[in-house]
């Protein structure tokens, strides 16, 4: 039997944006602790800068970013790292790491200028590179590593921060759809095996309903809305959010809706209509 | 689950922690050697025991002037000045990502440089207060690159760009300065042209082996969070660093370091832009990079300036020597950087 998490994460009238420009307008936001979570929603519709306001990254100009009732601001940042985890969306390898060394990396919010590594750090490193199944390439440079697993490898280094909540901006970009799926997967077995509680902003619309527990849908810096993904995914809100014609129909595999798009051209009519005419 | 390579790889993890520790050691006995080396053997050569003697004070015919007044001075400058660049040029290499990205290529020695130049030539001052206006300038050149270079975030190439142009203009100061000075020698020149230890004295040394002990000791306090930082400003926020506040202790402390070394033996030529490099190099990249760097920096300038003395037909400054090391280098870092975007 799991625990999971119990850490809870709130937006409260969240406002927030970069220069003078907000993007986010009084979000108000409850992440359902030891659950995945996919933020999905158009390009600039805040979805990243929401996710960079629950770690952090950018301080609110209203509002407050709550981890178990307090404000995140208000926390040590080394205390916060040890619970709150991110992988941002473009890390930086530095030339000539090689794996392991990376993913000990991980640890840094658990030492101190004065605490050496122990057995612990060993032990979390050891964990995580197994749960990515990265053992094999534990000794390689990251530098020589493919896409995908290079992906796998960046989650290693937050799975050995140990933290109970861990978010992800964009974690499947620029992965083939196959590495795409290994990568959910694999947050996915996180969840179950430790109960994390995961957050994720997600491009695609249909892994994001396939994987999530909770959907939220961001719409011009608010929530649209949200909930469980049969609830969040319909026609309506796909219409609303993306301002695109769409069918829902469901995934015969998951259970789980599935949005196709509907566009100008290569409608099955049309596609009549031309074969008619030839 | 059982995984048999882990153990292996716990173990190569702490092999090349202590290969990282025996090359540092290595390093400081080479500085160490050298040190000695210089002091026992200039156009004349010193036999070791009266070296001591002279260091523990005694007089000794012959020695006591060619040793406690010429050949230590020069060293002492030598290492504690190798010590700062290394330590300062590594530091910012490692926190802007990118080996061009280093205090002498972005004007922060200039500046350095160009104030002490114009306190001494032509406000005639001496002693702390140049070092002092020689870390002042050196900090306003960094502010003012940082805020030349800032457009929505600072992006390296923009920064290193903006700081060769600054680092020019102030050379043109420098040597508009000593140009334009109604009683200049030489060896004054090429100290604040390219960087020397020629006429070292001892009293130089203290006010550098402070600042040399502050802000090193601050950097390497800092040397995990530094290290964070080379994944990303996110990644190293995400992992529980302070970055602004990291980043500007970081930049004061090193700029102070370096600026305090210039203000003493002028800008060595391309020593904080070189050990860095030489120092991933040589003990590779699994560790920190900030002692092994600080060790190369005091290589560099002993040995720089030992070969400027004796080695090479006629006379030159230590700075000329590096200088001629590093130039090479810099080109070879330029069209690497123009093929991929370098980083180190």
């Amino acid at each position: 039997m799991t625990v999971r998490s119990t850490h809870s994460l709130t937006a409260c009238e969240l406002s927030a944006g970069y220069n003078h420009a907000e993007i986010l307008h009084a979000l108000d936001l409850a992440i359902p602790p030891g659950r995945i979570t996919a933020i999905v929603g158009a390009n600039a519709c805040g979805k990243s800068t929401l996710l960079r306001t629950m770690s952090r990254l950018i301080s609110p100009s209203h509002g407050h970013v709550l981890l178990d009732g307090k404000s995140i601001h208000r926390i040590p940042s080394r205390e916060l790292a040890r619970t709150l985890g991110l992988l941002p969306q473009s890390p930086i390898a530095p030339e000539g790491i090689t794996v392991a060394d990376l993913v000990s990396r991980g640890r840094h919010p658990h030492q101190s200028l004065f605490s050496r590594w122990t057995r612990k750090d060993d032990e979390a490193v050891e964990s995580a590179l197994a749960a990515t199944k990265t053992v094999e390439l534990a000794e390689r440079p990251v530098d020589e590593l493919s896409g995908g697993q290079r992906q796998r490898v960046w989650i290693a280094m937050a799975l050995a921060q140990q933290t109970d909540v861990l978010l992800l901006d964009e974690p499947t970009t620029f992965l083939d759809i196959n590495h795409q799926v290994e990568v959910l997967d694999l947050l996915t077995d996180l969840n179950h095996a430790r109960g994390t509680t995961v957050v994720m902003v997600l491009h695609d619309l249909n892994l994001a309903a396939r994987y999530a527990d909770y959907l939220v849908a961001i719409a011009e810096g608010c929530v649209h809305v949200a909930g469980s993904p049969e609830d969040v995914l319909t026609e309506e809100n796909v219409r609303q959010v993306f301002g695109l014609e769409s069918r829902v129909i469901t995934d015969p595999t998951s259970g789980r809706p599935i949005m196709l798009p509907i566009g100008r051209h290569r409608m099955a009519e049309e596609q009549d209509l031309k074969e008619n005419r030839s | 689950m059982f995984f048999p390579t882990i153990d292996l790889i716990a173990q190569n993890c702490r092999r090349r922690a202590r290969r990282h520790g025996l090359l540092t050691v290595i390093l400081l006995a080479i500085v160490v050697t050298l040190f000695a080396v210089t002091l026992s053997l200039g156009q004349s050569f010193t036999p070791p025991g009266d070296v001591m003697r002279v260091l523990l004070g005694e007089d000794v015919a012959g020695a006591t002037f060619t040793v406690g007044k010429l050949r230590l001075p020069r060293s002492v400058l030598s290492v504690l000045a190798g010590l700062a660049f290394g330590l300062g040029g590594v530091t910012f290499q490692l926190m802007l990502r990118n080996p061009l990205a280093s205090p002498d290529i972005i004007g922060i020695t200039s500046g350095a440089s160009a104030a002490a130049v114009f306190a001494i030539v032509v406000l005639s001052l001496s002693g702390p207060i140049v070092s002092v206006l020689a870390v002042g300038a050196g900090l306003g050149v960094a502010l003012l690159v940082y805020a030349l270079s800032f457009r929505s975030g600072v992006a390296g190439t923009r920064l290193i760009l903006v700081g060769i142009g600054i680092s020019a203009m102030l050379e043109s100061v420098v040597a508009y300065i000593l140009s334009s000075a109604p009683a200049w020698n030489l060896q004054e020149a090429m100290r604040w042209l390219t960087g020397s230890v020629n006429g070292a004295q001892l009293g130089q040394a203290l006010p550098l082996l402070l600042a040399l002990a502050t802000f090193g000791g601050l950097l390497l306090s800092r040397a995990r969070d530094l290290e964070a930082l080379r994944l990303g400003d996110d990644m190293a926020a995400a992992l529980g660093v302070k970055v602004a506040r990291t980043r500007m202790l970081v930049i004061v402390a090193a700029v102070g370091m370096i600026a305090s070394a210039t203000a003493v033996t002028g800008p060595v030529a391309f020593v904080a832009f070189l050990s860095g490099p030489i120092a991933s190099r040589v003990v590779g990249r699994n560790g920190s990079l900030l002692i092994p760097a600080a060790l190369i920096g005091a290589i560099l300038v002993l040995g720089g300036d030992y070969v400027g003395q004796f080695l090479l037909p006629g006379r030159y400054p230590v700075g000329v020597v590096t200088g001629a090391l590093g130039a090479p280098y810099l080109i070879y870092q330029i069209v690497r950087a123009n093929r991929m975007g370098g980083s180190l």
